[in-house]
Order: C-alpha cells, then structure tokens, then sequence
C-alpha cells in the first residue's frame, strides 16, 4: 500500500538527447511521453499546440530533420539524435520571419492556434517548392485544420511570403 | 503609422494580436501554469443510458501521485446543482458529475486528479461502476411519444417545450393559395469543433475561502453565477480570468467542468487543470441540435409568398443548461429575408439520451435557412421560375425598413435584392447558366445554388418568457472600461473576452477615434479578467453580440473619459470646452493648433496634480459604461418578441461539379456578398466571411455526429467526424454592400455567423441543381458521395 500524495511508481525513464531549435537537449523521460509533452511540459516551448492527440489536425506539426511532423504522434524517446525545430525556432529573436510577417499582414489566423503547425507546414513546402501554385499551397497544408479562418488568407499569405522570398536578395 | 485626426474605424488594419499569435506567442489555457498544480481525468459512461447500481473509486485513491477523486454522489453532496440560464420547465437537479444515472455516451461519473495527466488517466482505469443499462432513446420524435423511455421520470416527458404561436392567419391563407408547398427536412447534429478544446485551471484559497479560475469559458458572466451558486460562495470570493481563447463558436460554455476542477481543487488543497481531449470534445461537450422541420409554405400562383408554417423538433440530447434556444433564436427569423404575412411556427424542444445540444455558429439558424431556401429552390422548380427570380418576388425590400416580421423581428436596413444582384453578377451567373446546359449535354454534372439569409446579433433573454411564463434575465448588454494611465496611455477592458475576433485591434480602433490618439496608444486587455473587468450576467462572447452591445460600451466608456479630458484641458487653457476637439495625442484649440495640451499633461493633471482639477472635478480618468440595446423588449400581448435585435444579410452562389461514377462533389467557385453594416476593421470581417462560410460547407458536405439506435456515437474522432481541410475548399470570393445599422452606436452589425447560416442551404442547392433532372430531392445533410452515388444508381 502506498500512500495517496506520494510520487508515482517509478515508470520505465530512457535518456535522450537530440537538438531543439539548435540547442542541445539531454533529458530522462518516461518512454510514453509524447514529443509534444516533452516540448511543451518539460522545455515550456509552449508555442506546439496540440488539437486532437490523434495525428489529424496538424496543430502540433514540428520539423524532424527538416520535414514536417505531428509532434503527438512521436514519443520523445524516438528522437534519438535528431534535430526538432519549432515555432519558436522559426522565429527571429527580433521581429518576425518573412513567411510570419506575411500571415500577419494578410490576417491569416483569427484564435491563433493552429497558426504555429501552419508556419512549420508552409516552411517546409517554401523550402521544397519556392514558388508553390494555389493548388500546390493547399494540398501541402491539407494537413493542418484551421477551424477559423476558411484558408483562404492562409493560401494568400503563403503566396505573399513566397513572391518576397523569390526576389533574389541582391 | 502616421498621427491622424481620427479615421481609425473602418481602416483594414493588420492585428496587433497576430503578431503575438504568428510566433507561438499566444498564451491559452494549457500554457498555464501554478505551483503545486495537479492535472485532473474524468471518466466517462460508456451507455446512453443506465443506472449508476455501484460505483468504487478506493482502488483510484490509491494510486501513488492521485491527490483527489471525485465521484458523482460526492459532488452532489459538496456542490448544488448547475443552475440553466433560464429555469425553463425542465428544470431538474443537474449536477456536474452524473449521480444516479447516466444520460449520453460520455457523460462524466467521476474525477481524479494527479501530479501529472497520465497518472491521472491511470488512476481512472482503477475505478469500478456498475451500470444497469437501461433503454437509451435516440430519435427525437420516439422520445415525443408516451410510450418513450424517460431521461427524468420526474418530469413524466422528454418534451421541455411545445407551443404553437400564431401569427396572422395561416389556416386562412394557405386555403387560399394558389399552392401549397409540404416538405420534410432534417438536419445533422454537427459542431464548430475550436482547434483548442475546452478546459479549466481552478484554484482554492482556504484562508479567504476564494476561487479562482482560469478558463477558455465563451461566457464568464453565466458561468461565474453558475459557478458562486453551486459552491455556495457570494460570486465576490469567485475570481475568473480567460486568456486568449483558441476559437469558441458557441461551443465553449460548459460551467459543470469548473465545478469539477473547483471541487477537486478544494479537496486536493492544489490547484487543479483539466484540458478536454479531442475525444471528450467530440463525443461529450456539446453539439448543436439535430432536427426535424415540416415545412408548409402557401404561395400564389406568380409566386408570391402567402403563409408559412413550420413544426420545428430540436433534439436537444441531454441538455439541461440552454434548452429551447434553438427553437426561440429561430422564432423571429423563421421566414428568413421574405415578406410572408402570416407565420405558424410549432415548437418541440426534446430531451434524447445523446451528448447535450449548446450554442455552435448560428445556432438554429443554419437549419431554418436550410429548410426556406431549399423550400424556395422546390417552389421555383415547380412554378417554372428561376430561383434568383422567385427571391426577387418575395424579399423584403429597402423601401420597407425597418420590417417587422410576424413574430416580432424588426429588420433594421439593406437592401436584399441588391445583395442577391450583387452576387449573380459576381458569380457570372448567366454565364456558368449556359455552361451548365452545355456540361449537361456532354454528360458533365454542374450545379448551381444560390441563398440568402438574415444574419441576426444580439440576443434578448427575454424571449424565453414564451417557455417559462415569466420573465428571469432580459435585454441584451455589455459593459467596458476605458482608464487613460497616469503617463496618458489608454487602457481599456470588455466583457466580452475575445476568441479570434480580433478585439484588441478593432477596439483599439474605437477608442482611437474617440480619444483622438492612435491605435498603438490603446492597450486593450487580453481576455477576460472578473476582478479587473466590468461584466454583467449577460457578458461574455456569444450571440453576435459585439456590434449590438460591446461597441456601445466601448464608445459610451470612452466618450465619458473625452469629456473629461475636455474639461480639464478647457480649465487649464482658459477656454470654452466647444472650443477644443481630442486629436493627435491633445487637446487642441480648434483653428488654433499650437494651442494644446498632450493628453499625457492633462493625465498628469488628473493623477497627480489633482489641485489643477476644475472645481466639481474628480481625479482620475477612467470610465464604465454598460451599454444597453434599446431594441430588447419584453413580450407583448401578442407573443410577439425581438429574441434578436440586428439584422445583417448575405446572399452566396456557389458552384459544384459532381463526378458521375465516383459521387464526389467538388466546389468549383463560391461566391459571398453580404452587408454588415459599417465594417470597423474590414480585415476582419473578410476573415469573419471566409471561416463562417467554410463552416458552412463542412456541414453541407463533411460533418455529422452519427449515433447508432443503441446512442453509440460513431464518429468521435478528427478521422471519422470529418472537418474541411484547405484542398476540400475554393477561395471564397467576397463582396459587400454597406447599409449600416440605425440602431447600434456605429452602424455596425453582427458578421461573425456568417456564412454559417445561408452556406449549407447554397451547397445543398448547388448539389441538388445538378442532379435535379434525375428526380433528385436533397432534404438531409451531409450530402456525402455515398449518397450521390447511391442516387445516380436509383435513377
């Protein structure tokens, strides 16, 4: 018999290490736990949201490597090794990325939630197709449900982004 | 941004929340945290109906890490029951954990809460019940019948309202008419399903005997009267903050699960968070009514509308809180944006054993657009007209506002049938009219769909004297603050805690104008904050309410602070208060500009060199304002009633393309132009237009919470409850006309429903157009491809 108030039994806790937006993370975690509750519980990067849990919605989407992935779907132990960026990678220490600044100008979000898994999802696309059409745009982010806003100045504000970030800096 | 002499309202100015929200940078319920905090985990029944025989939560108790467990008998016995918005007949014992008996797949019997989430759904699996099932009753009009089981034998009925109200007369005209339309029409229990899911953080402060709550509750003056009343606390020791929301819709008002995080916050002597999974949102928080309606409309022989009668069933599943309102917010509009003189409108509000109905987009609305203007696209193909041609015969007209409708409505401005002109000429309708045909002829299917509809804002509580007999709550108000700070910058809070309407930008503007400064000189507060932040009963994010009651009290809030700024600066300066206006950050001399006081001078007066004050004058310059829509009425004699105040319209058109062997629907073009008024923040609204109708889409096309006959809910994940994605949709294209309100402080009217009301009824027409010619009769949604397929294989 144990004692109500007391810590949990001790679960099954692996070691880990891998980078998150470019810093080096060493950590023991239960092996259940998901990278998004590693993300946002143990790192407090609180800007991964999670929508549904079941690997739909894309509000949790983070990039592994470079490619886009639901972070709810992942058990933080399976990263072993990789490199996780988040929103919070994604974004300037001042000011706001162009592909941000885009959503904002063109009102891309209302509640703001899904708006992170958007940006990871877009900068994955604009890094693999710089010049996506509109039918290029919503296929690539018809994994990401945005409950407010209709899409519409989501595709506009991936098509700003990538008009701006074409013109060859000079 | 340049200093400018106001002109701030209707600027299409970027929001300064999604600077915050485009980073990650919002701050949401689950963001939150408190020492010592425990995470809660609710178990749920897994039968529409059956009795509680034996419940044992010792073994969950045990758990090492579980702090608290909470069983239905324990809540009943530390809590009262949750009190509805209006004590409707219905009104038997609610409590926030089933007690005795469970009622829908999902209802919650019992709580735990843990040092983390997973303990806490470990624990769960520790607790035993013993359900007696018990016959479950899932279709609204078997529960109407004598012989149907009983969610409350006390009540000896499942029927919470039935009532006929006449107006005019309707038996009359429909003999009369040349015609007499009868269609059948249901429509899906479907919800707007916010990204973010619902929760609360509840904290108990022994030593004052005070909670505290942090919440994405839509609707805190409801909730923290519910909240004070079950915990027995005056609602002065009830503290309750929202920060930014994730989406809401309706769907966020849920009072019995901060009870739950409340009660188990005081036994567990830490605070407590509980965040609904998608899971528990799908299967158990709310969805809005499933329903029958029996359509009879009378017309002459050219067209015109003469009578309309309608028996309306909502199934309200087992909703205790808000029953009826799907019914009364429909009473007023039932005929949507048609001059029909003489209305019958029968009532049948249904307890079912499925998950409780709520507020969601438009609530009713969506359906009675659904059934008039399919109705009218069956009664143009009968007469032979086309159905622009038969809304154009029928609309109220501009020359008629403001329109009283027979039960009561007054629709304030517009212009409908240039709203619909509007439209047909932006969709190119001639144009996709003669494609159509040509399509047709090479085997191609193409559909056109057109409707219209009112948009109402702004709810007046009192129409629920029709169901109780009496009056509880009434009218329609809001309140705001607007305090100018000691250095001159303005600080301003509301009420109504924003949920993605962009409240911090579009009041900033408000105030900007009044006040004469500039957007970025306005901080307007986060969410919500019951300590800092005026509210009444009624406050909260719902009902379209912003247009009819918020921008009144923004600007009734800020007026008394100009006056004030007024007067000082006309004491200091030694003139006439009509002498000087408020702008570029002062006070100035009209046509003497260099004569002026900075606002953060006159500030400084008021706070800290109070002597300067004129004589009378208090210090400070802060101000609350409730602001209260005149148009809230009582009853009158002839039940006649505004359930809602401020009427905005839109027309959409919209076109599909069915594949003939697969079923598929695919939506080639949708075009929206509607009229709110005065557009305060136009980017804004475009946003409003595109969501809302998309909602509207997913429910013609994609959603539906199907039950089985046993009240089994089948598709209570994102991979069966199917949701619009951006390739399942085109752009929206938008236009506007612009007849503002009379009726409310800026001419603005409600946009945030949208184009969830007419956007089903358009795609259901589009669909039906193009198969019509096969015999085709659209009366339900979704409008899935199995369906289409299985009537290209009938015909």
């Amino acid at each position: 018999m144990t004692t109500p108030g007391a810590p949990p039994a001790p679960a099954e806790r692996l070691r880990v290490r891998f980078t998150v937006n470019g810093r080096p993370v060493e950590h023991e975690v239960e092996a259940r736990r998901s990278l998004a509750d590693f993300l946002r519980e143990d790192l407090a990067l609180t800007g991964t949201h999670v929508g549904c849990e079941h690997g739909v919605c894309g509000a949790c989407t983070v990039l592994v490597d470079g490619r886009s992935a639901r972070s709810c779907l992942l058990l933080a132990v399976q990263l072993e090794g990789a490199r996780v960026t988040t929103i919070e990678g994604l974004t300037p220490p001042d000011g706001l990325s162009p592909l941000q600044e885009a959503f904002r100008a063109c009102h891309a979000m209302q509640c703001g939630f899904c708006t992170p898994g958007m940006i990871v999802a877009s900068t994955e696309l604009l890094a693999a197709t710089p010049t996506p059409d509109e039918a290029g745009i919503r296929e690539a982010l018809a994994g990401n449900l945005c409950m407010c806003t209709g899409y519409v100045n989501i595709v506009r504000a991936v098509e700003r982004a990538a008009a701006r970030l074409a013109v060859p800096a000079r | 941004m340049s200093e400018s002499a106001g002109g701030w309202v209707g600027v299409a100015l970027p929001l300064k929340e999604d600077a915050r929200l485009v980073a990650g940078r919002g701050r949401f319920l689950d963001d939150l945290g408190r020492p010592h905090l425990l995470h809660a985990a609710m178990l749920r029944s897994p039968h529409a109906h059956a009795r509680i025989v034996r419940l044992d939560a010792s073994a969950a108790a045990a758990v090492p890490g579980v702090l608290a467990v909470l069983t239905g008998a324990e809540a009943a016995a530390r809590s009262g029951p949750i009190r509805p918005l209006i004590p409707t007949t219905a009104a038997v014992p609610d409590h926030c954990l089933a007690v005795d008996r469970v009622r829908y797949v999902g209802e919650p019997v019992a709580a735990v809460a843990a040092v983390d989430r997973a303990t806490a759904e470990d624990a769960l699996e520790r607790i035993r019940v013993e359900y007696e099932p018990l016959p479950a009753v899932v279709d609204p009009e078997a529960a109407m019948r004598a012989d149907s089981p009983l969610l409350y034998p006390a009540l000896g009925t499942n029927v919470v309202w039935h009532d006929t109200l006449t107006y005019g007369d309707v038996d009359g005209a429909l003999t009369r008419a040349d015609g007499v339309l009868r269609e059948r029409f249901t429509i899906q229990r479907y919800a707007s399903t916010p990204l973010e899911t619902f929760g609360a953080l509840a904290e108990y402060d022994a030593g004052t005997d005070a909670f505290e709550f942090w919440t994405n509750d839509q609707r805190p003056g409801l909730t923290i009267s519910i909240l004070a009343a079950s915990l027995g606390v005056p609602q002065s020791r009830i503290r309750l903050h929202c920060p930014d929301i994730g989406g809401a819709f309706g769907n966020k008002r849920r009072p019995a699960y901060l009870l739950v995080c409340a009660l188990l916050a005081r036994a567990a002597g830490r605070p407590v968070k509980w965040i609904e999974d998608r899971i528990e949102n799908l299967t158990a928080l709310m969805h809005a009514c499933n329903g029958i309606m029996d359509v009879e409309l009378g017309y002459r022989a050219d067209g015109t509308l003469l009578a309309l009668s309608v028996r309306d069933v909502a199934d309200e599943g087992k909703n205790l809180l808000t029953p009826t309102q799907h019914n009364l917010i429909k009473l007023g509009n039932i005929a949507n944006g048609y001059r029909i003189p003489a209305v019958r409108y029968e009532a049948w509000s249904v307890l079912t054993n499925k998950c409780p109905s709520g507020a969601n987009r438009g609530i009713g609305k969506p359906f009675m657009c659904f059934a008039i203007e399919r109705a009218m696209a069956l009664l143009a193909r009968r007469l032979g007209l086309d159905p622009a041609e038969l809304r154009r015969r029928n609309y109220v007209t501009a020359d008629q506002m403001p329109y009283t409708t027979p039960p009561g409505a007054q629709y304030d401005s517009g212009d409908y049938p240039a709203t619909l002109e509007r439209a047909l000429e932006r969709f190119d309708y001639a144009r996709w009219r003669a494609e159509q045909a040509r399509a047709r002829a090479e085997g191609r299917l193409l559909g056109i769909g057109i409707a219209s509809s009112v948009e109402p804002a702004g709810t007046n509580l009192a129409s629920y004297e029709l169901v109780t007999g009496r009056r509880a709550a009434s009218g329609s108000a809001e309140a705001a603050m607007v305090r100018v700070e000691p250095d001159g910058h303005v600080r301003v809070s509301l009420g109504d805690p924003s949920s993605g309407q962009g409240y911090e930008t579009v009041v900033a503007q408000i105030v900007a104008d009044e006040l004469g400064v500039t957007p970025e000189a306005v901080s307007v507060a986060r969410g919500f904050d019951s300590a800092t932040t005026p509210w009444l009963y009624l406050s909260g994010n719902y009902s379209n309410k912003f247009s009819v009651t918020d921008v009144g009290a923004v600007v009734g809030a800020a007026a008394r602070v100009r006056a004030k700024l007024l007067r000082i600066a006309a004491h200091r300066l030694e003139i006439d208060v009509a002498d000087l206006e408020l702008r570029d950050g002062a006070a100035v001399v009209r046509g003497a500009p260099d004569r002026r006081l900075a606002i953060a001078e006159l500030a400084r007066t008021a706070y800290a060199d109070v002597l300067g004050l004129p004589p009378g004058v208090d210090p400070g310059l802060e101000a609350h304002h409730i602001h209260q829509n005149p148009l809230a009425q009582p009853v009158d004699a002839d039940r006649r009633v505004r359930s809602q105040l401020v009427f905005a319209n839109a027309a959409h058109c919209c076109l599909v393309e069915i594949d003939p062997r697969t079923g598929s629907i695919t939506l080639r073009k949708y075009v929206v132009v509607h009229d709110c008024g005065r557009e305060l923040n136009p980017l804004i609204v475009e946003g409003m237009v595109h969501g809302s109708t998309v909602h509207g889409i997913g429910a013609a096309l994609l959603e539906e919470f199907r039950y089985d006959e046993t009240g089994q809910l089948l598709t209570s994940t994102f991979m069966d409850y199917l949701k619009p994605t951006a390739a399942d949709v085109p752009t929206i294209e938008v236009d506007r006309l612009e007849h503002p309100s009379p009726v409310t402080p800026l001419g603005a009217k409600g946009v945030g429903e949208g184009g969830s009301i007419p956007g089903p009824a358009a795609v259901a027409n589009a669909v039906e157009d193009a198969l019509a010619h096969l015999g085709v009769v659209v009366r339900s949604l979704p409008i899935t491809p199995e369906q289409v397929w299985r009537w290209l294989r009938e015909t």
